[in-house]
C-alpha cells in the first residue's frame, strides 16, 4: 500500500499526471478516489475490497473526468483487459494514461464487505482468472498473492442455464428482465459501452421501445449483451449498478462462452489482439450460411 | 391521536380479510434484502430486516403506465383514456421514511395539475406504517426532521411491543381500517414500552448526519457556480440508479408507442436527471453538460427548489441512494460537506 501511495504522489508531484484514480476507504466501504494533490495519496488503499473497475472512468464520454489532465489509474488484470478495450477500439490512446496495476489475490463479491476470502465471499468471477498478474501496465506493484478461494456459484448457474431447454431458459430470462426498469445505470456504468448516441435512445427510427415493457426489455437487454461479446471485460459494473439487481453479468458470461467456443477468443489486456467483433476474417466459420 | 393495541392475531386477522395487501418480505434473489410485495398472509412479511431495496414509490407511480390508447380512423383519432380509480389495498410495515415520500410527492403531483392517477392510488391505498429497526449507517432521516418513529404519511403507525403492537391511530383512514379489528385500548405498560422504543430507535439514527439548516436552500441557490460542484461528482457513474430507488424521485418521460401505423399506446415512464438525455434537447444541444452538473441538479432540485416552491425537502433521508451507487457517492456525506461550506461562509459575512 505504501508502495502505491509513494508512486501516486511521485506521479502527481513530478507532473506526470494530473489525477490518480484509486481507492480509498469511504462510509460503505472501499470506493474510488480521484487524487490530484500529492499529499492526498495516502488516502489510497488496495486490497480485496477493490471491487470496482476504475478503467470505466477513462470511458471519453466522461467529460468532467477529462477536464481534469492526463490520469493514472490503479487496476487488476482483470480491469486492465478494459483499457485495452478502449485502446483497441480506439477510444483512447495507450500513452494517455499510466496504468498502475496490482497483483491480484481476488477480491470479495461486495466492496462494503470486510470478510476474509473464502468460497462464499469471494467473487464469482474470480474463479480461474487468468489475469492475476496483469500483462498492461506501466508500473506493477505487489508480490502475487496465492490463488483466491474459489466461489463456483456462478459456473454452477451457467451450467444450470446450459442444461435448460430453449423454452426453459427463456422463462428464467424473462423472469428476470421483468424487472428491468430500462433505467440503463448498466450501460453507463459500463466501461466498454462508450457509444455517442446509444441505439436504445435512437428515436428516428425507433429501434427499441423506450418503455419497461417485458418485450422491450428483452430487446435492450439482448442487443446491449451482443454488442458486448467479446468485449465484456467482467467486470461486472453493469450489475453493481442495476438497482433492480438483474444478474447481468451471467447473461454477459453466457455469451462470452459462445465467443470463446466459436473465436477461441477470451476478452484479454493485450491491445494489439483483435477482437472476434472488430476483425474481418475469412477463417471465421460460415457454415451458417446455407 | 388515539392508541390501541393489537395482538399478533389482530394483524393477522386484518391480513387475511384485505384483498390485496402489500408488506415487506425476503428477497427471493438475496436472504438478506428485503422488496415492498404483494403477501397472502401475515406470516409472509419480514419482520426486523433490511429496508425494502426499493420504495413505495412503484405502487403509486409504476415505472410504466399507460396513459392512453389511440387509433387513427378517417374520421380522425379516437382516444381512450385508462381508468383513475384504483383497487384498494393496504400497505403493511412501510418504513417511515417511505410512508413520508408518498406526502412529499404528492405536492408536486397537485401543483399545476392534479395527477389522477398517482392520486387514485394514493385514495384506495391504507398506509400502515412501523417503527423502523432497520437503520444503517446510511440512514440520515433525523437529519431531514423525519425519524423512525415519525407518523407523516402513515395512517397507522405500529410499535412493537410485548404480545404484538401499539398502534397510533393517525388518520380518520386510519381509525376505519381498525374499525373492524379487535384492537383494544392500550394499556399504560405497552404506552411507555413503546416510548422506549421509539426512543431508543431515534438515538440510533441521530448522530449519522448533521441537521439540514433552514437557510441551506437559499444558499444552494446562491452557490449555483461554486467551484465545489464540479469535483463533487467524480466518481458518479451518472447512471441514475439512486433516482430509481429513490422514494421522492418522481421524474416521468411521455412515449407514444405505436402498436401499428393506426394504433397506438402513450405511456409515461421512469426518468432522471442523472442521464445525458434528460436534458437533451433535439437541437443536439444538452445544457448540462457533465455529471456535475447533473448531479448538482439533483442537490439542487431536493434541497433547495422543491422546498422554495412547495416548503419540503425532496428526500426522506432513507439512505437507498447510498446503498444502491456503485460509486460510492454518498448523500449524507456530500450534505455534511455542503453544510460546512454554507457554515463557513456564513461565519465569514458575519464577521
Amino acid at each position: 500500500m505504501k508502495e502505491l501511495q509513494e508512486l501516486a504522489a511521485k506521479l502527481l508531484a513530478d507532473g506526470a499526471v494530473q489525477v490518480v484514480l484509486g481507492y480509498e476507504e469511504g462510509p460503505r466501504g472501499v470506493r474510488p478516489a480521484f487524487i490530484t494533490d500529492p499529499a492526498q495519496a495516502g488516502r489510497l488503499v488496495f486490497d480485496a475490497r477493490c471491487v470496482q473497475n476504475l478503467a470505466t472512468y477513462l470511458n471519453p464520454r466522461r467529460k468532467h473526468i477529462v477536464q481534469l489532465g492526463k490520469p493514472a489509474v490503479v487496476v487488476k488484470g482483470c480491469d486492465a483487459r478494459a483499457i485495452a478495450g478502449l485502446v483497441r477500439e480506439r477510444q483512447i490512446a495507450r500513452a494517455s494514461v499510466v496504468v498502475i496495476a496490482m497483483r491480484c489475490g481476488g477480491v470479495l463479491q461486495r466492496a462494503e464487505e470486510n470478510a476474509a476470502l473464502s468460497s462464499e465471499t469471494t467473487a464469482a468471477r474470480c474463479a480461474g482468472c487468468d489475469a492475476r498478474e496483469p500483462k498492461l501496465y506501466d508500473y506493477i506493484l505487489g508480490e502475487l498473492p496465492p490463488d483466491p478461494p474459489v466461489n463456483a456459484s456462478r459456473a454452477e448457474k451457467i451450467a444450470l442455464l446450459e442444461k435448460m431447454t430453449p423454452a426453459q431458459r427463456k422463462s428464467f430470462w424473462d423472469e428476470e428482465l421483468s424487472r428491468c426498469i430500462r433505467c440503463h445505470a448498466c450501460r453507463e456504468a459500463c466501461p466498454m459501452c462508450f457509444c455517442v448516441q446509444c441505439t436504445a435512445e435512437r428515436a428516428l427510427p425507433q429501434w427499441i421501445d423506450p418503455s419497461p415493457t417485458l418485450h422491450a426489455n428483452r430487446a435492450w437487454q439482448m442487443m446491449r449483451v451482443l454488442h458486448q461479446a467479446g468485449r465484456c471485460v467482467d467486470c461486472l459494473e453493469c450489475e453493481r449498478a442495476c438497482p433492480e439487481d438483474i444478474p447481468l453479468g451471467l447473461f454477459a458470461r453466457y455469451i462470452a462462452g459462445a465467443v470463446e467456443t466459436r473465436f477461441g477468443y477470451k476478452a484479454c489486456d493485450d491491445p494489439a489482439v483483435p477482437a472476434p467483433l472488430g476483425v474481418f476474417s475469412t477463417e471465421d466459420g460460415e457454415e451458417f450460411i446455407r | 391521536m388515539t392508541q390501541r393495541f393489537l395482538s399478533h392475531a389482530d394483524l393477522a386477522a386484518l391480513v387475511a380479510a384485505h384483498k390485496r395487501v402489500i408488506a415487506p418480505v425476503r428477497a427471493k434473489d438475496d436472504a438478506r434484502q428485503t422488496d415492498y410485495l404483494p403477501i397472502q398472509a401475515l406470516a409472509d412479511a419480514a419482520l426486523g430486516a433490511a429496508l425494502p431495496r426499493r420504495s413505495l414509490k412503484e405502487y403509486f407511480l409504476p415505472p410504466t403506465e399507460v396513459l392512453l390508447s389511440y387509433r387513427q380512423t378517417k374520421e380522425g383519432v379516437e382516444i381512450k383514456e385508462v381508468p383513475t380509480q384504483a383497487q384498494p389495498q393496504v400497505i403493511l410495515f412501510a418504513s417511515p421514511c417511505d410512508a413520508a415520500a408518498l406526502e412529499v410527492v404528492d405536492k408536486v403531483m397537485d401543483w399545476q395539475y392534479r395527477d389522477e392517477l398517482w392520486f387514485g392510488r394514493r385514495e384506495a391505498t391504507t398506509i400502515v406504517g412501523l417503527l423502523c429497526s432497520s437503520m444503517d449507517s446510511s440512514c440520515f432521516c433525523s437529519a431531514i426532521g423525519l425519524g423512525p418513529d415519525s407518523p407523516r404519511g402513515s395512517d397507522v403507525l405500529l410499535t412493537p411491543v410485548e404480545g404484538g403492537y401499539l398502534a397510533q391511530v393517525i388518520t380518520p383512514k386510519g381509525e376505519a381500517l381498525l374499525a373492524h379489528c379487535a384492537a383494544t385500548e392500550a394499556s399504560a405498560a405497552a404506552v411507555a414500552q413503546a416510548e422506549t422504543a421509539r426512543k431508543q430507535a431515534r438515538e440510533k439514527v441521530e448522530n449519522n448526519a448533521p441537521a439540514i439548516p433552514n437557510e441551506f436552500g437559499a444558499w444552494l441557490e446562491e452557490n449555483f457556480d461554486h467551484p465545489a460542484w464540479k469535483t463533487m461528482a467524480l466518481r458518479c457513474h451518472g447512471c441514475g440508479a439512486c433516482a430509481s430507488v429513490c422514494p421522492t424521485c418522481h421524474c416521468f418521460d411521455i412515449v407514444d408507442e405505436h402498436d401499428s401505423s393506426e394504433e397506438g399506446v402513450r405511456r409515461r415512464n421512469w426518468d432522471s436527471c442523472q442521464t445525458a438525455k434528460f436534458t437533451l434537447q433535439a437541437s443536439g444541444y444538452n445544457p448540462r453538460q457533465s455529471q456535475s452538473e447533473r448531479f448538482r441538479q439533483r442537490i439542487q432540485h431536493k434541497f433547495s427548489i422543491y422546498p422554495k416552491r412547495f416548503g419540503e425537502i425532496l428526500c426522506t433521508g432513507c439512505g437507498r441512494c447510498c446503498r444502491v451507487c456503485a460509486g460510492g457517492m454518498n448523500l449524507p456525506e456530500i450534505l455534511g460537506g455542503l453544510i460546512a461550506l454554507a457554515k463557513k461562509d456564513q461565519g465569514e459575512s458575519g464577521q
